[in-house]
């Protein structure tokens, strides 16, 4: 796993974003401006171990995250998904589309 | 859980009914009075909060009652139904029978009898029906199948609501097995997401035999929050209506019924107070200082005292004397409440007996916010129901006597209640015809209380009233004929450690003044000291202590002693002859006159010295011992030795009734 | 477990519901009416909300209201304790802000299967 927050690193640089422990609604407006300045990085490492609590609300937003990234074909990788994660987003039918991987990375 | 652990609030919601019934009753009576509409929704509230909480805890004879009052005041409230006089009446009964059925729940009787029965007949038949309808909702869509498609599309702001998709997929995953497949193509661009609103959709296979109804459940609480499909793919049934519902049955066991019972009992006998949230926080800040307090002193277990510590020391005690103080205070004050609760009665008796006796009469209420012991609050309502009847029935005149007085034609009876330095007084006046003198010193003479009116004071007069078995009234009435007479009055403000006067004016009207102290408690008193004996009298009857000269004290025929204090002649009473003290001053050049005042008769008490003021915390003698003439009770003395507290009303009568043997 | 604030003026059954939720382990808060509730929501964040509808002081419909302005409580389950016979008053709590209701009469199992249905 990298390390936890980057918030001063030059675009053009590989960013990781560490979501939150909560990881719900009223957190999300935060997430969102550092997802966003990670869309002008070369690449983007999403760390989700530490995620305690989730939410459809923060679900949806990943799920738009990857589609910008995709699109601007900026690389989107994940360096950790907690269980709490993992289930809810099987419960969405979201695994495919957030593109989780199948088990934690080593 | 265990349903006995809720039989404690099932005392509690009572409590809380009856005090919401009288709120009921005091808004209806105030709507009659042309009050706003205002009232209307308090009213409906608190017969909202009786039905919602009489089903909760297992009063549902209550609850069914009270629905019927709540519907007709539902369309009072919504405007569908004009306020007047025949609802108003209809629902003061309602209040009266629901008390009734309080009574019988805390009794543990049957809760429903014929009175109840019939006025829920009659809300119901004002109403416009006969009946409470039935709960029975037929529903043409239930069926039930083996395989389900469900389309969810919750709209934006169905998340902020508090509604979360994943609970309702999880709840479904309850139901049968799911497929999820997700509607991603309304989510909008990422710089352009309202993180907040939902663009998600689902649809979503269920297998396995499941009710419309079931799945339809999961999401009563969106409906209007989202577009939802339910299809059945796999038709099984169709189900009746009536057995689609499933009552829920918690039938408590006999033995289940039966300890609540017995807990409701239980704590129905040990009375309860409810006490402010601010009031224990303020109890609990106290004890945290005092905590620090005995801490900081704790350090002087250790170690020499020098001049600073000692600073520290004497500063530690005096903090420790402070919160002791204020801690006594705070504990007092758990036990104070506003007399409101008392005064709340009268409004409708008040009413009703006026109505009776075709009097005009406006009630005025002062001071309801003051707060008094919760013992005396209990028994000061006996008092005063007899005193507000005797004003109405003996006092006030009836608007024709009064138009001839040339007053207006309604009376104005006014229960006041304030703080009166360490006392509360509460007055009970009216504006009536004030107390006939004549009649009252010929009923005097003919009961041989006195031999004539020659001479009395008013004031003198007035205290005839007092007297055992007097009464004046031309005709006896049915409301204040009932054999108990003013004395009682007294005796009962007596026993609560208080006294009652009476100022009349003829014409004018009359104010019975009655005088309580703070708490039964604790009292503040003067230390005696008679012989080898500590005695405690009460610094409220207390009007002053002189040393008097042996010459300034007479004997009388009869054996009694007087002294002249302030243009009066006073009965003296020997402590330690009354109480049999040996070893006490007997010359009244040595010891101490202390004047004091009880039943609205002075008296001087011959003590050999007052040793100081203090405050005593009142043990019961009776509890303890037995009852003593002339005595209220017993305190410990800081050195360990007991004190007896002086009864200057009980004194007082004994003295009289010596004068009279 | 949870941060739960109960809302009712009713002692009996403001003191039955936090007496059921703390036996399930919930760290319970009271408040009196919706004025007491939203003073103890600005204190601090509640997992969940159970308000009364009618009340003195603040209804319960505004307190919801006045509660779903507040940042922090967006997306927060707040259950209205209601009567049946006002299904208007529902369609009020929700078009308030409310997540949902839970209709009087309950009983504590009813409450603890409603709780744990909204707070997962």
């Amino acid at each position: 796993m990298g390390s936890k927050s980057n918030p001063q690193r030059k675009a053009g640089e590989a960013r990781v974003i560490a979501l939150p422990a909560d990881f719900r609604l009223t957190e999300l407006a935060d997430v969102k401006a550092g997802l966003l300045q990670a869309l002008e990085a070369a690449s983007v490492e999403i760390d989700g171990a530490g995620v305690e609590r989730v939410d459809t609300a923060a679900l949806q937003l990943l799920l738009a995250f990857r589609r910008a990234a995709s699109a601007r074909g900026l690389p989107a990788s994940w360096s950790g998904v907690s269980e709490t994660m993992r289930d809810a987003a099987g419960v969405l039918g979201l695994t495919q589309a957030l593109e989780l991987p199948a088990t934690m990375p080593a | 859980m265990s349903k006995a652990g809720l039989a404690q609030f099932q005392q509690v919601f009572i409590e809380e009914s009856l005090e919401g019934l009288d709120t009921m009753e005091s808004s209806l009576l105030a709507l009659d009075n042309g009050g706003d509409g205002e009232l209307v929704h308090t009213i409906f509230r608190a017969a909202h909060s009786i039905k919602g909480g009489a089903a909760t805890f297992g009063f549902p004879e209550i609850s069914s009652f009270t629905h019927e009052a709540e519907s007709l005041l539902d369309e009072v409230r919504s405007g569908k139904r004009a306020i007047d006089a025949a609802i108003i009446e209809v629902m003061l009964r309602a209040v009266d029978c629901l008390r009734g059925m309080f009574a019988r729940a805390q009794a543990g009787s049957p809760l429903n009898d014929a009175v109840a029965e019939s006025l829920r007949n009659e809300l119901a038949a004002l109403m416009g029906r006969g009946a409470p309808a039935g709960g029975v909702q037929a529903r043409r869509n239930v069926d039930q199948a083996d395989a389900w498609t469900i389309r969810f599309r919750p709209h934006a702001g169905m998340l902020a609501g508090g509604n979360e998709p994943l609970r309702l997929i999880r709840e479904l995953a309850g139901i049968g097995e799911l497929t999820v497949t997700p509607e991603l193509d309304r989510v909008p661009e990422f710089a352009k997401l309202e993180p907040t609103e939902c663009h998600l959709g689902w649809t979503i296979e269920l297998k396995g035999p499941a009710k419309r109804a079931d799945i339809a459940g999961v999401f009563d609480w969106v409906e209007g929050e989202c577009d939802l499909a339910i299809e059945a793919k796999h038709v099984v049934a169709e189900v009746a209506p009536a057995a689609a519902a499933t009552p829920a049955a918690p039938a408590a066991s006999v033995a289940d019924a039966g300890a609540v019972r017995a807990q409701r009992e239980a704590s129905a006998e040990s009375s309860s107070v409810r006490v402010s949230i601010d009031k224990i926080d303020g109890l609990i800040n106290l004890v945290g200082e005092l905590v620090i307090t005995q801490s900081m002193l704790d350090t002087f277990r250790e170690g020499g005292i020098d001049a600073a510590r000692m600073a520290v020391l004497e500063q530690g005690l005096a903090q420790l004397a402070r919160h002791t103080r204020e801690l006594q205070e705070s504990v007092m004050g758990i036990r104070m409440l506003p007399i409101a609760s008392v005064f709340n009665r009268f409004p409708r008796m008040v009413r009703d007996i006026s109505q009776k006796l075709g009097k005009q009469v406006k009630l005025e209420l002062v001071g309801e916010q003051t707060e008094l012991d919760k013992t005396v609050l209990e028994k000061i309502g006996d008092p005063m129901v007899h005193l507000v009847r005797n004003a109405i029935d003996h006092g006030l005149e009836t608007p024709d006597k009064r138009r001839a007085a040339g007053k207006g034609d309604t009376g104005t009876l006014t229960l006041a209640a304030s703080h009166r330095g360490g006392n509360i007084v509460v007055e009970v006046s009216d504006d009536g015809a004030g107390l006939n003198r004549d009649a009252i010193v010929a009923k005097a003479v003919q009961r041989g209380l006195v031999a004539s009116g020659e001479g009395m004071s008013d004031d003198a007069v007035a205290e005839l009233i007092f007297q055992p078995g007097f009464s004046t009234a031309a005709v006896t009435t049915d409301l204040s004929g009932r054999g108990v007479g003013m004395d009682v009055v007294r005796r009962n403000v007596a026993d609560l450690g208080g006294t009652v006067t009476i100022r009349s004016t003829q014409g004018k009207g009359s104010v019975f003044t009655i005088t309580l102290p703070l708490t039964l408690a604790i009292i503040d008193g003067l230390t005696a000291a008679v012989g080898d004996e500590r005695y405690i009298v009460p610094l409220v009857s207390i009007v002053e202590s002189v040393q008097l000269k042996a010459e300034a004290v007479r004997s009388v025929a009869g054996g009694g002693e007087l002294f002249r204090f302030r243009g009066e002649y006073l009965p003296v009473i020997r402590l330690h002859d009354v109480f049999g003290c040996g070893e006490a001053i007997q010359a009244i050049d040595e010891g101490l006159m202390v004047v004091v005042e009880g039943e609205g008769t002075r008296v001087g008490l011959f003590v050999d010295g007052l040793i100081g003021q203090q405050q005593a915390v009142v043990k019961s003698l009776e509890a303890n011992y037995r009852r003593v003439q002339g005595i209220s009770g017993a305190t410990i003395l800081a050195d360990g030795s007991v004190a007896l507290i002086v009864d200057i009303a009980g004194l007082v009568r004994l003295q009289s009734r010596r004068k009279a043997a | 477990m949870a941060k739960i604030l109960a809302v009712d003026d009713s002692a009996s059954m403001r003191g039955m519901v936090a007496f059921t939720l703390r036996g399930a382990g919930h760290d319970v808060s009271e408040a009196e009416n919706g004025q007491l509730a939203l003073d103890a929501a600005r204190g601090g964040r509640y997992d969940l909300v159970l308000a009364d509808v009618n009340m003195p002081v603040m209804d319960g419909i505004s307190m919801v209201r006045e509660l779903r302005t507040m940042p922090e409580y967006k997306g927060v389950p707040i259950l209205m304790l209601t009567t049946e016979s006002h299904t208007d008053k529902k369609m009020e709590g929700k078009a308030a802000g409310a997540t949902g209701w839970l209709v009087k009469p309950f009983d504590p199992e009813q409450l603890l299967a409603t709780v744990k249905r909204v707070l997962g």
